[in-house]
């Protein structure tokens, strides 16, 4: 007589979802990925106080050697020179006059380079310039 | 005689589907940058509102290379130069506050103390209204 029938268990691992689990993470990927429009490689200062800045503003990005790199925000950055950066911006506003400027700098380039482009925007009359950062994190002492 | 016709599987074959979209998927999470997109904000006078500043009836603060801070001539470090403006911008708030960095100091010296100035309701209570950092230009053409 027989007296136990045992059921064969499956031992593989469902993969039928799988296919689904991929296509959600492509579309996560796809909606979140901000498009860099300057990718240069600069020691940002840190800031305690950061704000969002507004997609599309335009880039002007300082090496710690003085290089500059400007973007209207929707193009790739172009290696322009301390004198060109002047006619840039003022290119900029007159297509937008609220357009937002963002100033990428390297926290070790002398201020006189930041202080020329700084100069070229209000010459061209821009309203707000964001100054890129990073958070800066607040140590506190053991014990305070 | 029989002829046998040969079934043609209708079913779109979507075996590779998971490949493909893992494959995506590697290619997003490569690519992807984690763009800095924060940032201390900065509004520019714009022509019809910027006052002639007369350095007697500001405060004056100096930013040296190393980031050595002269307030009113006086040095001091940043941790202090709140504690300094508190008595003077509460008699007068509209008191104007005046950074200017050297030449050859580091950026990130200016940022930081720009950011300490505008941490200013957090750290003594009230905001500080009236910050103005010239531009070597202007300070040759209007400094008084």
């Amino acid at each position: 007589m027989k007296l136990l029938v045992r059921s064969v268990q499956n031992q593989g691992i469902p993969t039928a979802s799988m296919a689904d689990i991929a296509f959600l993470l492509i579309i996560f990927f796809m909606v979140t990925i901000n498009f860099e429009v300057d990718k240069t490689q600069v020691l940002l200062p840190k800031t305690q106080i950061r704000l969002e800045i507004p997609k599309k503003a335009a880039y002007i990005s300082v090496t710690e050697s003085g290089q500059i790199r400007v973007s209207g925000g929707e193009e790739i950055s172009v290696p322009v020179s301390q004198a060109d950066v002047l006619s840039f911006a003022a290119d900029v506003v007159a297509r937008d006059p609220a357009k937002e400027f963002v100033l990428k700098a390297d926290r070790n380039v002398p201020y006189r380079y930041v202080d020329a482009v700084i100069d070229s925007l209000k010459q061209a009359k821009a309203q707000v310039i964001y100054l890129l950062s990073e958070q800066e994190t607040i140590s506190v002492a053991p014990g305070g | 005689m029989k002829i046998t016709r040969r079934k043609i599987d209708e079913e779109i074959p979507t075996s590779s589907m998971a490949d493909i979209a893992f494959l995506l998927i590697i290619y997003f999470m490569v690519t992807t940058t984690f763009a800095a997109t924060r940032g201390i904000d900065f509004s520019l006078p714009q022509d019809e509102d910027t006052p002639l500043v007369d350095k007697e009836e500001s405060v004056l603060i100096e930013i040296q290379p190393g980031g050595v801070l002269l307030v009113d001539n006086k040095s001091m470090l940043l941790e202090e130069v709140l504690d300094y403006l508190k008595p003077k911008l509460e008699r007068n708030p509209m008191k104007p506050v005046i950074i200017r960095a050297g030449e050859m100091t580091e950026y990130g010296y200016m940022v930081d103390v720009f950011d300490e100035i505008r941490q200013a309701p957090d750290k003594i209570g009230f905001e500080i209204k009236n910050v103005s950092i010239p531009t070597q230009r202007e300070i040759n053409m209007f400094w008084y």
